[in-house]
């Protein structure tokens, strides 16, 4: 190696520029990633209109003025049915529904992958199940799902009276699949509900959701 | 009849039809999830050892064999999954461990990012027996694991795992999982030998290692593996800058709104190119969160902040110099119209603002570009040090009196002169902004801090803005007529303040000097010393000549100007030679003498057992293989029971006697780790081992063990 091939070498190495490593050529830094990168709690909830079971669009706008659930679900998760088999879901759902709270089961799983399910089969589902959900959204899509950015099922987001969202994250502290655990654990969104109604400040509104991806195509 | 016997049958068909058309209650259409099949992990559990010692510690491992596709996760699983559990049921007075992960790999799904294992993995925990032996029959552990294993779908699976172990006294022999955990222990991150911080914005979270050292051109790749979720977004790109300080990891921020307030746990993997391909080291780094950047700053506070420090800029050691040129040229024009001196104060104005602008570009474009750099990154680079020494060399020289440069360049005329030397007011404007940027005046710091997070034209303004604080007090000088009345009189004693002036712009250069011997070493410094000496010799031929025949004038003209080249091209090779780094801390462990191969034959000639260890500051195997292995106590005991002496080779700063010895063994870099075995009773000295490049305890202590049969 001759000495113009170090000093070439060295001076690349030593210029301040440095070296550039993975993601140097990336669009540049977002808070967020850059699928999903509209929802924040603490600003307004975006809206979106998806298609109920029924056929006709919901929009989360016609929505203002109440209190919305937004429910993210996989029927088939190990986790999602954890809530669903002890009727921790459910009864969640018919308290929230006892306060006028609007709840929106959302599915964002593409079709031919786990969750998905046609309007019938929703219809079923909530029947057999004996859910509660205000409606149904089928975002086969999946861009309700990115626009909150919606990760994993359940992903369970709260937005106030005006539209703003004030909570995002997992349904409680417990992030097993284990049925036991849905008894004492400390429920994320009867929190946030019971925070609003009071007219206070959600106490931890972002929390790591768990559960099985979301199915996006 | 016919119609009758029609009617009967139709009747009779009517009634039969729904029975017929065995119409089954309405079925539901959403099929229950098929049954689970076999397990897509088995799980076992392995021992270090053969027996239990009473009282001792021992390894464990938690073997998962995962089926092809699908996959389990790391204690931190990323953006969705479970990490392994396991419940220990174990004997009274028996302990056990957390669970210990070794290096984790990154696993995106779609646009998400998960952190685990494909294939197998082996899971350690530390157990450790009670003293004394209840009743000496053999022990069963007992475990319970649950894990989170997914492909498309996930599945949550558990298991019972066992390990019956006899209770033996001393020290018990490998067992059968002892290759399998050594192997897992070795993709443990290792304790972080370098301190790591964490700066957190808005948008974005920066972890910063301080490895000094390290050269770029070994290093394919690093990543940084957060221990919790919510602080860093996880499938976002990690930018990484590899600086002579450290890296610099910048990614993309979790979705906790609040900034970080504990220390970030976790792991740094960095990929090492050695002679025989890729090697990952992984750490264990605890980010702890610095001061943080404090209430941030609006727009207009940065601007005003920034003009208060271009102000105090003047009045810095390396702006004063430079800016005596100015009040010379002041002084020199102190007679002259207000509008030619007006124009001088804005071309001296336009000329900082330029050249800040250009700096600041410049600066902005590779910060997009990725690197992590600063204000004042110019003079990181030895070349650009050495060439900004020359050229305050030059004005000095000027301002000696030894060279006349010309009205042109300098606007210092011989008197006063027609010419308005316009340009030589912008030249000197450029000069004072490049010899300022090392300096950081206070409140600059903050100003340039808040201007580099912002988008560039923001940016630019700042930077702009404190460069009008570096060009106001002339300018105002050279707008405001009135002031300039303070401005002395032209007389014979602008030569003898020139000449004075001259000192601190050769301090200026001696602190140039400093600096390029801080970057490029001794060799460096006699470069530029060089460099120097030649720019005297060459201006010292024009003042010579000045008023020599025309024909010696360009003579000397020419060689003055060549030997300015020489003094040029010599200043890239001032910035070859490697920085003095500092060598890591002194290892624990076996103790070790310096290599040299008259050591090593003179070792080599008593018969003695040897073990060199082919090292440098900025091999990362290298620091790996020393901690993991080299200074195990169970290596220092095999040193010491077969006498073996360890000579270390350090090759941080390149010596051609170590290069050529890597040579000899058909290797080009470091580590190599030689065995030189015992003479003992052989007719001929034996042949050196060369041990792998991944260095474990046991091939060292079995090299040694084998030997010496």
């Amino acid at each position: 190696m001759s000495a113009e091939l170090i000093g070439r070498r060295s001076f690349l190495a030593r210029t301040g520029t440095g070296l550039v490593l993975a993601g140097g050529a990336s669009s540049l830094l977002s808070a967020r990633p850059a699928w999903a990168a509209v929802a924040k709690v603490g600003e307004a909830a975006p809206g979106f209109t998806v298609n109920a079971t029924n056929g006709s669009p919901v929009s989360l706008a016609s929505y203002k003025g109440k209190l919305v659930v937004l429910e993210w679900t996989n029927h088939d998760c190990p986790y999602v049915r954890k809530h669903y088999d002890t009727g921790n879901m459910q009864s969640l759902q018919r308290e929230a529904a006892r306060q006028g709270v609007v709840w929106l089961t959302v599915i964002s799983s593409s079709e031919g992958t786990q969750g998905y399910v046609t309007p019938t089969q929703a219809d079923e589902l909530t029947t057999s199940r004996k859910a509660a959900p205000t409606a149904v959204l089928l975002d086969t899509k999946g861009v309700a799902g990115k626009l909150y950015g919606a990760t994993n099922t359940p992903h369970m987001y709260v937005v106030d009276k005006a539209g703003m969202l004030v909570y995002a994250g997992a349904i409680d502290d417990r992030p097993t699949s284990r049925r036991a655990d849905v008894q004492g654990a400390n429920n994320y969104v009867r929190a946030a509900l019971d925070a609003v109604a009071a007219g206070q400040p959600v106490k931890t509104p972002v929390t790591r959701a768990y559960g099985c991806t979301v199915k996006y195509s | 009849m016919a119609t009758r016997l029609l009617a009967a049958a139709l009747l009779i068909g009517m009634m039969a039809g729904p029975g017929l058309a065995a119409d089954p209650a309405r079925a539901p259409t959403v099929k229950s999830p098929a049954p689970p099949g076999p397990p897509k992990v088995t799980v076992t559990l392995l021992g270090e050892t053969a027996s239990i010692e009473p009282g001792a510690s021992f390894w464990v491992g938690i073997r998962q064999r995962i089926a092809p596709g699908w996959h389990t996760y790391w204690t931190n699983p990323g953006d969705s999954g479970e990490p392994p559990t396991v419940d220990w049921a174990l004997p009274p007075g028996w302990a056990a461990g957390p669970l210990v992960f070794p290096q984790p790999e990154r696993m995106p799904v779609g646009p998400l990012m998960s952190y685990g294992y494909t294939d197998e993995v082996v899971l350690l925990t530390r157990l450790t027996a009670p003293a004394g032996r209840p009743n000496g029959g053999p022990v069963t552990l007992r475990g319970h694991v649950a894990w989170l294993v997914c492909e498309k779908i996930c599945i949550p699976e558990e298991a019972d795992v066992t390990l019956t172990l006899p209770v033996a006294a001393g020290k018990p022999a490998p067992g059968a999982g002892a290759a399998a955990i050594e192997q897992a222990r070795r993709a443990v991150p290792s304790p972080s030998p370098w301190p790591a911080s964490l700066r957190a914005t808005p948008e974005t979270v920066t972890v910063s290692v301080a490895a000094p050292g390290l050269q770029p051109d070994r290093i394919a790749e690093v990543v940084f593996f957060p221990g919790r979720w919510g602080v860093i977004d996880h499938a976002a790109p990690q930018e990484v800058t590899i600086a002579p300080d450290g890296i610099a990891l910048r990614a993309a921020r979790g979705l906790l709104p609040e900034d970080p307030s504990a220390d970030l746990d976790g792991v740094l993997v960095i990929r090492e190119r050695l002679d025989q391909g890729l090697v990952s080291s992984a750490f264990a780094i605890t980010a702890s969160v610095g001061g943080g950047p404090g209430p941030s700053l609006t727009m207009i506070a940065a601007i005003g902040l920034a003009l208060a420090g271009g102000l105090i800029l003047n009045l810095m050691p390396c702006v004063l110099p430079v800016l005596s040129i100015k009040a010379l040229a002041m002084v020199a024009h102190g007679d002259s119209s207000p509008g030619i001196a007006r124009r001088h104060g804005l071309a001296y104005t336009a000329g900082v603002l330029v050249c800040f602008a250009a700096l600041a570009g410049a600066l902005l474009a590779l910060r997009a570009g990725g690197a992590q750099i600063g204000w004042g990154f110019q003079l990181q680079s030895p070349l650009v040090v050495t060439v900004l020494a020359y050229v305050l060399f030059t004005l000095a020289l000027g301002l000696s009196g030894l060279l006349v440069i010309g009205g042109r360049f300098t606007g210092v005329g011989q008197g006063l002169t027609a010419r308005p030397g316009y340009a030589g007011s912008f030249f000197t404007g450029a000069l004072a902004t490049v010899a300022a940027t090392p300096c950081t005046a206070p409140f600059m710091g903050a100003a340039v801090g808040y201007a580099l997070t912002q988008p560039p034209a923001v940016a630019l303004s700042v930077f702009e803005a404190l460069g009008l604080g570096l060009a106001l007090p002339f300018l105002a000088l050279s707008l405001v007529p009135a002031w300039r009345r303070l401005v002395p009189r032209p007389g014979p004693w602008m030569a003898r303040l020139s000449q004075a002036f001259a000192f601190p712009l050769y301090a200026s250069v001696a602190w140039l000097v400093w600096v390029v011997s801080r970057q490029a070493g001794p060799d460096g410094v006699a470069l530029v010393l060089l460099g120097l000496l030649l720019i005297a010799f060459g201006a010292w031929l024009r003042h010579v000549a000045h008023r020599a025949a025309p024909r010696w004038r360009r003579a000397a003209t020419g060689v003055a100007l060549a030997s300015a080249a020489v003094a040029i091209a010599l200043a890239p090779l001032a910035a070859a030679g490697p920085p003095a780094t500092a060598t890591p801390g002194a290892p624990a462990g076996a103790a070790w003498e310096p290599f040299s191969p008259a050591r090593l034959a003179e070792l080599r000639g008593q018969g003695k057992p040897v073990f060199v260890n082919f090292t440098a500051a900025w091999c990362i195997t290298c620091l790996v293989n020393e901690r993991v292995a080299l200074r195990s106590p169970a290596v220092a005991e095999t040193f010491a029971r077969h006498g073996v002496v360890y000579l270390k080779a350090d090759w941080t700063s390149r010596s051609g006697e170590i290069a050529s010895v890597l040579g000899s063994f058909g290797r080009s870099g470091v580590p190599l780790y030689v065995v030189y075995p015992a003479r003992a009773g052989r007719a001929t000295m034996p042949e050196p081992r060369v041990l792998p490049q991944i260095l474990s305890e046991g091939a060292i202590i079995e090299a040694f063990d084998k030997e010496t049969l």
